[in-house]
This record gives C-alpha cells, sequence and structure tokens, in this order.
C-alpha cells in the first residue's frame, strides 16, 4: 500500500517539477495566426495542403527570428485547428481560436460550407479572417472582417467565355458541373450567362449535373454529346477532371474540353494522364511556366513535401503573406488584441497591388481581390504552358 | 435509339459495381441477419489492394524481363488481392461481429460502421491524403456501332461481374457449404444444432463477400481511376439499399437490385434534367418499397429484432 | 507489507462503497448548490488562480483540451479542476446535505414540476455563470445541447420501438430549413425573401414558433416513412428511412428559392443559451415522460413482439405513427435550433456523415435509454472536441473506443434506463 502511495508522490512531484520548468519560462508577447483547416472530413487533401503551406511559411519567418513589426521582431506561432469539414466545426474552431488562443488572425476555413458561417462568427468578433479558396459571395458579403485569396465567380466565367470565342468561334456550348458544390455550380452559372450574353439564348446546349462524390458521368456526358456541343466546360476539381475527361472519350466525344482554376494542380495530369494533353483551363498561375516567387515557392513546396502544390497551397500561401504584410503595416502591435485586430483588419483593407504569387491583388470594399487570369495549355508532355493572360 | 443504347451500356456498367458490392452484402445479410456496414469500406481497401498487387507484379514482371499480356496480369491481380481482402473480412468478423453475436442486431452494425471509419482513416494516415491512380494494365480500346460507343473494358467488367454472380450463385446451390448457407438463413438458430458449426459459415460468409467487394474493387478501379480513401461510403450505402430490396434469402435478387439501381440512376438523368436524378431515383425505390414490402424476391417474414 | 497486498482486491470495493455511503444522503439540490459555488468561485477568483498555477487562461473545458496539446501544463490543469469544481461541490455539496433535504422534502408535498423546475433554475443559473467566462465553452455547450436533443429523440426510434432508421438527418435538415426559413421571412431583411414582415425586434418571441414549424415540417416529412411502416419493418425500413435522407437532400438542391445547394444563411443568432436550455429541458422532459407512457410501453411491446402485442389490443399503426412522429418532431426541433446557432445551412451537411455521427452517440450511450441518450451525446461530443490535436488519427481512437464499448457493453453503456423525476429532486435519506 506504502509503496503504491510513495510512487504516486514520487511520479506527481516529477510532473509537477516538469510542468514547472515547462511554464517557468517567461512569457514573451507572441503573435498568433490560427489556421481553420479541414484536416479531417471529406477534404482531407485540402486540409493538408493548407497546413504544409502555412508551416513552410512559418519556417521562413522562424529563420528570419520572427516578424517584423515596427521596432520589435515578434516570434510567431500557428495554432492549427481542424474543422473536419463540417459547419458546426469550423464556427467551434474560429470561436476557440478567437477568445481562447488569443489570435491576431485567421486563415481559413476553405470551403464556403465551413467559410461561410465560421465567417459570421469571426466578423462578430471582429477579427480578421481570410479565407483562400472560398468562392461564395456570401463568405464576405456586408462582412468588413472577411477577406478572400481567390477570384470570384463573376470574373472568371466570363473571361473562359469570351477566350474559347476568340479562339475557337465556337457557338454551341455545354457545361457539366457539380451541383451540390459551391465553386463549380457558381463558376457554372457565371459561365452560363456570359456565354449566353455572347451567343445569344440557348446557346448552352447541354447544362448537365452531378453531385459531389459521383464517379460516373456517362449518362451526362451521354446526353452532352447527343446535344452537339462543340466544346464542353467542366469547372470541377482535378480528381473529377481525370474521370470527366476519360469517361468523355470512351464515349467517343472528341471535342476540345475546357476547366477553370480548379484543374491547376499537378494531380490533374498525373490522375489523367495523356487524355488531358492539349487541354485548355483558366488560371492564376500556371507552374511550369511559372517564374520568380511563383517558381521559388512551387520548388520549395515541392522539395520539402514531395510533390507540386495545388492551387489551395498557393493561395493559402499568399493569404498567410497577405495577413503578415498587414501586420507588419500596423507599425507596432499594442498589446491589446481588441486594438491590434481591429488595426490588421484596416491595413489588411488598404494593401494595393500585393504582389501574390497567384497574381497582384487589390481588395475591394467587399474583401475580394481584383486579380488578372492566365489561361494555360497542357502540353503534350503534360505539362501547364502560359497560353494568355486575361485581365479584368 | 443511338442514344437510348448508350445509356443502356453505361447503365450495365455501373450496375455492375452496384450488384457486385450488393452481392456481398446480401451473403452477410442473408446468411447471418446483419448489416455490414464495413463492406463500403471493405471495397475501398479491395480497390487499394489490387493497386498494390497490380503495382507489385508489374515490377516484378519487369524486373524478370518477362513480357505478359496485359489481361493475365488483370486476372492474377484480382485473384491475389480478392484472397488478401476475404482475409479482411475473416478479420472484421472475428473483431467486430463474433463479440456481439448475442447481441442486438443494431449494435453490430455500429461496430461494422466503426471499422469502417477506422479503415478510411487508416489508409489516410498509412498512405496520405493523395489521391490514387489505378495502373492500366490494359489498353483501352474503343469500339463504335453506328455512335454508340464501348471499350473492351466495359465488355470486361460487365462479363467479369456476371462470371463472379454466376459463380456465387452455384456455390451457393450447388456445393455443400452453400447448401449450409442456404440452411442458415432458413433457420438460424437451428442449423448450429445439426452439426454445421456457425463459427465456420460466418467467417466464409464474410470471406466471399470480401472477395467480391475487391473483385467490385478493381473492376472498379479500372473504370474509374481514381481511389480515394472515402469512395465507399457512398456506393456502399446505396449498394445497401439495393441488397435489401432484392430481398431477404435471395442472392440473385440482390444482383439484380443493384442492376436496377444502375439502371433507374442513369435513364431518370437521361430523361430528367440531372439535378433531379437523387430526388427521382430514390423516389422510386421508396415506391417500389411501398407496394412490394418484402423486396422483390424475399418472402414476407416477421423479423424478429433481437434486442 | 505482505498483507496490504493481500487486501488489494479488496480495497476497490469498500472504497466505493465508503465513499458511496458518504454521499448517499446529499440529494440534487445540494449537488446544485456546490456546483453554483465552484461556479461562482471560477467566475470571481478563476482567472488569479490560472495565472498563479502556470495556467495561460481558464482552461475552458476542464483542461480536457489541454492534454494533447501541452500535456506538461495538464497537471495544473488538473489541480485548477480540483480545487475549483471537485473541493467546493464535494464539500458544500455533503456540508449542506442536512437543509437541502429538508428543502427537497418541503418542496416535495408542492407539485412535482415546481420542485424540478426550481432545480432546473438553479442548474440554468450555474450553467450561465459557467458559460459566461469564455465564448467558447458557450459555444461547446450549446452545441452538445443539441446533440442531446438530436440524440434523444433518434433513442425513440431506433432503441424504444426497435427500428433502424437512417432518416433523422434528414428530420434535421428538414426542420432547420423550416425554422429558417419562417424567421428569415419574418423577421430578416434577406436576399431570397425581401423585406422582413414584422419588426425584427419581436423575433426572439416568435423563435419558438420557428422551431414548431421545423418541428412540424420534420413531422410530416416522417409521414412518408411513417406510412410503409405499417406493412414492412426492420431492414426494409432502415432502407425506405435512408432513401428518404437522399430524396430530402436532393430535393433541397433543387428548390432555387432556400438557397439550393449553396445553402441558406443570414438566420438571426437567437440560439441564446437560455433558448437551447429551456429547449433541451422541454425535450428531455417530455420524451421521459412520453416513454414512460402507456404508449410509451406499447412501444416496448411493438419492438418485441408486434404480432403478441397486436394481440394484446396495442394498436400497433398509431404506436408507430406517433413514435415516428414525435422522433422526427423533435430531431426538427433541434434542426432548428441549429440552423440558428450555426446560421448557414447546406443540404450537403445533411448526409451520411452525419447519421454516423448521431447513430454513434445513440449506441454508445445506451439503447432505450434516456439517460443514455444524454450520456452518449454529451461523452461522444466532447470526445471529438478534446482529440482534436490528434488529428487524423482521432477518428482511429474515437471508432476504437466505440467499438470496445459495443463488445463489453452491447447495448451501450447505460442502456434501459429512463429516469423519475421525483426520485431525482426529492430527498434522500
Amino acid at each position: 500500500m506504502r509503496k503504491w502511495t510513495t510512487a504516486l508522490v514520487v511520479v506527481l512531484a516529477v510532473v509537477l517539477a516538469a510542468g514547472l520548468i515547462g511554464c517557468g519560462e517567461k512569457r514573451q508577447a507572441t503573435i498568433k495566426i490560427g489556421i481553420n483547416a479541414p484536416i479531417t472530413g471529406d477534404i482531407p487533401k485540402v486540409g493538408e495542403g493548407t497546413k504544409y503551406a502555412a508551416q513552410m511559411w512559418l519556417e521562413g519567418i522562424q529563420a528570419a527570428g520572427g516578424l517584423q513589426v515596427g521596432d520589435k521582431k515578434y516570434p510567431v506561432e500557428l495554432v492549427i485547428e481542424d474543422n473536419e469539414a463540417k459547419a458546426e466545426s469550423a464556427v467551434k474552431a474560429n470561436t476557440k481560436m478567437i477568445t481562447e488562443d488569443g489570435v491576431l488572425a485567421i486563415i481559413g476555413p476553405q470551403a464556403s460550407k465551413q467559410a461561410i458561417p465560421a465567417g459570421g462568427v469571426a466578423n462578430d468578433y471582429q477579427t480578421l479572417m481570410i479565407s483562400p479558396w472560398s468562392t461564395n459571395p456570401d463568405t464576405t458579403k456586408n462582412r468588413p472582417y472577411v477577406f478572400r485569396g481567390c477570384f470570384l465567380d463573376p470574373f472568371q466565367g466570363p473571361v473562359v467565355a469570351k477566350f474559347i470565342k476568340g479562339e475557337f468561334g465556337f457557338s454551341k456550348a455545354a457545361v457539366l458541373y457539380d451541383v451540390a458544390s459551391d465553386y463549380p455550380k457558381g463558376l457554372a452559372e457565371f459561365f452560363k450567362k456570359a456565354w449566353e450574353e455572347i451567343n445569344g439564348p440557348g446557346s448552352v446546349v447541354a447544362y448537365e449535373s452531378f453531385t459531389t462524390k459521383d464517379t460516373d458521368f456517362s449518362a451526362q456526358l451521354t446526353k452532352i454529346k447527343d446535344s452537339g456541343a462543340e466544346f464542353l466546360f467542366t469547372p470541377q476539381y482535378y480528381n473529377e477532371v481525370a474521370l470527366i475527361v476519360k469517361q468523355a472519350h470512351e464515349l467517343g466525344f472528341t471535342q476540345p474540353i475546357v476547366g477553370s482554376d480548379s484543374w491547376g494542380s499537378a494531380e490533374t495530369v498525373k490522375l489523367c494522364g495523356p487524355d488531358c494533353y492539349g487541354l485548355f483551363f483558366s488560371t492564376h498561375y500556371a507552374a511550369a511556366g511559372a517564374q520568380g516567387a511563383t517558381k521559388e515557392f512551387i520548388d520549395r513546396y515541392q522539395k520539402k513535401y514531395g510533390y507540386v502544390p495545388d492551387d489551395v497551397a498557393a493561395l493559402t500561401w499568399d493569404s498567410i503573406r497577405l495577413v503578415a504584410q498587414a501586420i507588419e503595416k500596423t507599425g507596432g502591435l499594442t498589446g491589446d488584441l481588441k486594438k491590434d485586430r481591429q488595426a490588421v483588419r484596416d491595413q489588411m483593407a488598404k494593401i494595393k497591388d500585393f504582389a501574390g504569387i497567384t497574381g497582384n491583388m487589390t481588395f475591394t470594399e467587399e474583401g475580394d481581390p481584383i486579380k488578372c487570369a492566365v489561361i494555360v495549355r497542357i502540353s503534350d508532355k503534360g505539362e501547364f504552358e502560359f497560353y494568355k493572360q486575361v485581365c479584368p | 435509339m443511338a442514344f437510348f443504347m448508350q445509356n443502356v451500356i453505361n447503365a450495365l456498367q455501373w450496375g455492375s459495381f452496384y450488384a457486385l458490392i450488393a452481392l456481398g452484402y446480401s451473403m452477410v445479410y442473408s446468411i447471418l441477419m446483419l448489416f455490414n456496414f464495413t463492406h463500403g469500406d471493405i471495397f475501398m481497401t479491395g480497390a487499394y489492394i489490387g493497386l498494390g498487387v497490380a503495382t507489385a507484379l508489374l515490377a516484378l514482371v519487369a524486373a524478370l524481363g518477362w513480357s505478359l499480356p496485359g489481361w493475365l496480369l488483370l486476372v492474377a491481380t484480382i485473384i491475389i488481392s480478392m484472397f488478401i481482402t476475404s482475409l479482411l473480412g475473416v478479420l472484421v468478423e472475428r473483431v467486430g461481429y463474433r463479440p456481439l453475436r448475442s447481441a442486438p442486431r443494431a449494435s453490430a452494425a455500429i461496430t461494422g460502421l466503426m471499422i469502417g471509419i477506422i479503415l478510411e482513416y487508416g489508409n489516410l494516415a498509412l498512405l496520405g491524403t493523395q489521391r490514387l491512380s489505378f495502373p492500366e494494365l490494359i489498353q483501352t480500346t474503343t469500339y463504335s456501332v453506328g455512335s454508340v460507343y464501348f471499350t473492351n473494358k466495359k465488355i470486361f467488367i460487365v462479363v467479369v461481374a456476371l462470371l463472379l454472380m454466376v459463380g456465387l450463385h452455384q456455390f451457393i446451390q450447388k456445393s455443400r457449404w452453400g447448401m449450409a448457407m442456404r440452411a442458415m438463413s432458413y433457420d438460424f438458430p437451428i442449423v448450429p444444432l445439426m452439426g454445421v458449426s456457425l463459427n465456420l459459415i460466418a467467417p466464409l460468409t464474410f470471406a466471399i463477400g470480401s472477395a467480391l467487394a475487391a473483385a467490385g474493387g478493381i473492376l472498379y478501379g479500372m473504370a474509374y481511376p481514381v481511389l480515394d480513401p472515402f469512395m465507399g461510403i457512398l456506393l456502399g450505402w446505396k449498394s445497401f439499399v439495393a441488397a435489401i430490396l432484392g430481398g431477404r434469402g435471395s442472392i440473385l435478387g440482390a444482383a439484380l437490385a443493384g442492376f436496377l439501381l444502375g439502371f433507374i440512376e442513369i435513364f431518370t438523368t437521361m430523361v430528367f434534367p440531372s439535378t433531379f436524378r437523387d430526388l427521382i431515383a430514390y423516389s422510386i425505390i421508396l415506391l417500389i418499397l411501398t407496394f412490394r414490402p418484402y423486396g422483390f424476391f424475399g418472402q414476407a417474414h416477421s423479423t424478429q429484432l433481437r434486442l | 507489507m505482505g498483507g496490504s497486498d493481500l487486501n488489494q482486491p479488496m480495497l476497490k470495493p469498500v472504497l466505493i462503497k465508503r465513499l458511496r455511503d458518504f454521499f448517499a444522503p446529499v440529494p440534487a439540490l445540494a449537488w446544485l448548490a456546490g456546483i453554483l459555488c465552484a461556479v461562482l468561485i471560477e467566475y470571481q477568483w478563476g482567472d488569479a488562480l490560472a495565472v498563479a498555477l502556470y495556467l495561460p487562461k481558464v482552461p475552458p473545458l476542464f483542461g480536457a483540451t489541454l492534454v494533447l496539446k501541452q500535456p506538461l501544463l495538464f497537471p495544473w490543469a488538473m489541480l485548477f479542476v480540483c480545487l475549483v469544481y471537485g473541493v467546493p461541490i464535494v464539500l458544500i455539496g455533503r456540508l449542506t446535505a442536512g437543509p437541502a433535504n429538508r428543502a427537497a422534502a418541503a418542496l416535495g408535498r408542492m407539485p412535482v414540476w415546481v420542485s424540478v423546475l426550481l432545480h432546473l433554475l438553479l442548474l440554468y443559473i450555474a450553467l450561465h455563470i459557467w458559460t459566461e467566462t469564455s465564448d467558447y465553452r458557450l459555444q461547446v455547450a450549446k452545441l452538445i445541447m443539441i446533440a442531446v436533443m438530436l440524440t434523444l429523440s433518434l433513442n425513440v426510434i431506433n432503441g424504444y420501438m426497435g427500428e433502424f432508421s437512417c432518416s433523422h438527418p434528414g428530420f434535421m435538415a428538414l426542420g432547420a430549413y423550416m425554422a429558417s426559413v419562417f424567421s428569415l421571412l419574418l423577421f430578416k431583411a434577406d436576399r431570397v425573401f425581401g423585406a422582413p414582415v414584422l419588426p425584427e425586434a419581436w423575433g426572439p418571441y416568435f423563435f419558438p414558433l420557428a422551431l414548431a414549424a421545423g418541428g412540424m415540417a420534420a413531422a410530416l416529412g416522417a409521414l412518408v416513412v411513417a406510412i410503409p411502416s405499417f406493412r414492412t419493418r426492420g431492414d426494409y425500413l432502415a432502407i425506405i428511412s435512408l432513401a428518404f435522407m437522399f430524396i430530402v437532400k436532393s430535393a433541397i438542391e433543387n428548390i432555387d428559392a432556400i438557397g439550393g445547394p449553396r445553402g441558406l444563411g443570414g438566420q438571426p443568432h437567437w440560439s441564446t443559451l437560455p433558448a437551447v436550455f429551456a429547449g433541451m429541458s422541454l425535450c428531455i422532459w417530455i420524451i421521459n415522460n412520453f416513454v414512460r407512457s402507456t404508449l410509451g410501453k406499447a412501444l416496448n411491446a411493438v419492438r418485441d413482439n408486434e404480432t403478441a402485442a397486436e394481440a394484446m389490443t396495442v394498436n400497433t399503426r398509431r404506436t408507430k405513427m406517433v413514435a415516428f412522429l414525435f422522433g422526427a418532431f423533435w430531431a426538427g426541433v433541434a434542426g432548428g435550433f441549429y440552423a440558428h446557432e450555426v446560421r448557414h445551412v447546406t443540404p450537403g451537411g445533411f448526409g451520411i456523415q452525419n447519421l454516423a455521427e448521431v447513430l454513434a452517440m445513440v449506441y454508445f450511450g445506451g439503447l432505450n435509454s434516456v439517460v443514455g441518450s444524454i450520456v452518449g451525446a454529451v461523452s461522444i461530443s466532447f470526445l471529438s472536441e478534446i482529440l482534436k490535436p490528434l488529428l487524423l488519427y482521432k477518428w482511429i481512437v474515437i471508432p476504437l473506443i466505440l467499438i470496445l464499448v459495443m463488445i463489453f457493453r452491447p447495448t451501450g453503456l447505460i442502456a434501459f434506463r429512463d429516469f423519475d423525476p421525483r426520485r431525482i429532486v426529492g430527498p434522500r435519506r
């Protein structure tokens, strides 16, 4: 009996002593940045890209000895919270980071399903939040504290429509999109609108949809082929792109297939293979033709994690650098979180011509960036070639 | 007409997957009266095992400098993967279902569900979040009759699926093991008293079901060569619908219901706007069940939930 | 020394028995007094104590979130929890046992609802003070309470009636959308529905109506599942309900007026702590009474043997119908609360993932059990919150725990138990 008690006391003493040593260090003012990412749930790949980009950024900052704000260098800490790709978890994660961890700003959530409700929380607590990937207008609408890192669908849809008209002179379009996912649905709608403005009503001859996680598109593609469309626009993510393109070819659809920035992942070609060669898509940046900072980012990421970053990682990288720039521009932190958060938000809104790896950005009143798009062609070697630049 | 025929071919392929997965569900359900909610994830694991086996075989063949025809490799891949996955099925039975044999059926269903989640996230933790692409063991060739297009893969998939179904049917109807299984599905408590060990039949049932799921997984990998750890969830639940729709005690019914589900999904897309697919397809299922409350081939029976 | 080893097996039961005897005369009222005291202490001196104990802040969830993130701080957090909660609750609970017993006895002479209301009020005050210190705590508490309602309502169908219903996410979605439409239409200037019909300040008073509308919508939807259940049951019902879930999701996706797949947002933030607490209390109270009533017993009879129940003059159709509508109603109400807490709902959010979670809560807590549902919902939500730092491995650990529970207690942790409010609020010896 006594033996056990002694052992227990010893263990407790050791643990307490360790605790004492662990917390004995003087507390230093650190800048905390929250990352709200879908690490578990049905889009773990997105969460991983977010996490990796943020950690890579942190490494650079740590190597530089911290973030220079005014005349002081602050150490930076990332608070990474998993939102499980669920709305309520994203809301909980934001509340926790803002009220418990005391973050200065939040990066994420990525998908609109989580970014819209989580943005509400950030706005209520007057904390800057930037969603790198969410394209739904509701994310930033009437929310002065919420920004986004990607361009909105109303811009990209017309870009693609104009490019195709100018390049091929087609007049009959087909669209295939995921009705249950925010980004493809929005883009499909804006593309349809833009196309019909150019070619008159009824020029979108097939407007077909499927639901997230579907893998068989044969029925929709058969309909599209039957409709006599001259090309297919499919603003889908890379995993679906591979399936759609292959199945289209197997069904004898030989017309061009055009995509959007969600194609811009190295995985597109890896999964799709020669079927995707020669196709066009619009995007923020072209990995193969990348130069300067963009190339540097891609090389660093690939060296560290073993694969070419996709758009999520690139957009997260830009977003976190935007936040860092806003923090630096405040010219000094007061230590009062409320004031500092306000200052960071105000600086963020003022950022002009930010040189991001996904293009130059300036924010509108609503917190949406204005940037140029690039048309990329997948070469016969499977590389993304720069083809054309289109600015709004 | 060509449009219609094309969709028939599409539906045949899509239905094959539902049918193959539903068969596995139906085996466990008909014979042991259990919901095997791990099945969708066993299908996923089977596809990944197939990927591993195929890659290993390709490397081996390359190392030995042989030149084997693709279809031979494919058949070898299917057979080896079916075997490995059937071991997984036995394991699932041993860990998740045997300890709960006297428990309410729903509790066993929950352990199955949980093992499924472990398989999904175990896969994520092991292989990372990247989606993997299934290697092309046979070259795709596209044939066309008029304006109806089909590929050699589609033919292969449908033929293999049908062969497996017929094989299973023969096994259940003709072999002694099959007889034991059928007996089990008629009267669950009595058969063990007649000298047929439940501890033999149950793992065997799981093994056969899992092997079919693995075959389904590999065929799926051929048709839709993008694998991801969550691919079994939706397909699994939908096949579950097909399995029960087929009727208890009817393995063939499950296969037919699987094809039916595939046809309903493809043809609703053909006729109606594709956004309405799930709405219309599942309303049809609901209607069928309202008028045939015991499925297609199931006998009316009072399912005594062992609670 | 040798003797102590021999005593080892005896030690635990004796200790537990002593503790039990020691606390046996403590009534619920005294415990509540202790809890109230503890939260007041935390409210007053929590921050100071946290600083003294090297903690960055008052640990929000009893220090549980620290175990994995900063294990070195965990002992301090435990010490904090002991000092702030453990000691006051035990001490005050035991010390006030005498007067509390007399008070409970006095209350016992009044109608039971007076006593219950008083207890609930005390509990609410404690909860209110507890959540005052941290908004994160508040949000977790609210979402857990919503999960309790959901779990309980599913237990009525899956546990008490013994069907395997998979349609709960569908019911929840119907409730969430109906309640959202109600409040957006009447009280909020919205993109979809235009200007509000009534002044927004009235809104919170109409919230119960919105919730009831949500519940009704869910109950109406439940008819689709309930009517086929007259002719079939068990497994076929499972797929009918599953099909229903797919149908609801697809139907909402196709109605552009309520946002379609993009979801419906901008609901007013009406799911406040008092509202959710009142909703949950009402839900537990009513469901507890329901399952203890004749109708509840009829449910069990239908589950155990439908034919025999029919022979014993149980109206099986009515019983099934009532149970389905009842379960669906409360799921709809929970959905309404959810929509007004998260303030953005998408049809994709009510899918298979959601189903797996609710099922896990029901079967983990215990079938056929009101207490079990509460335990299941609270513990799974809590586990899922504290295991977050494990990232991917969280979803290997939680299923493993569930499998172990299923293997060792196949009907769940606390199965077949509902409670008698009279006994809970009443005095002890």
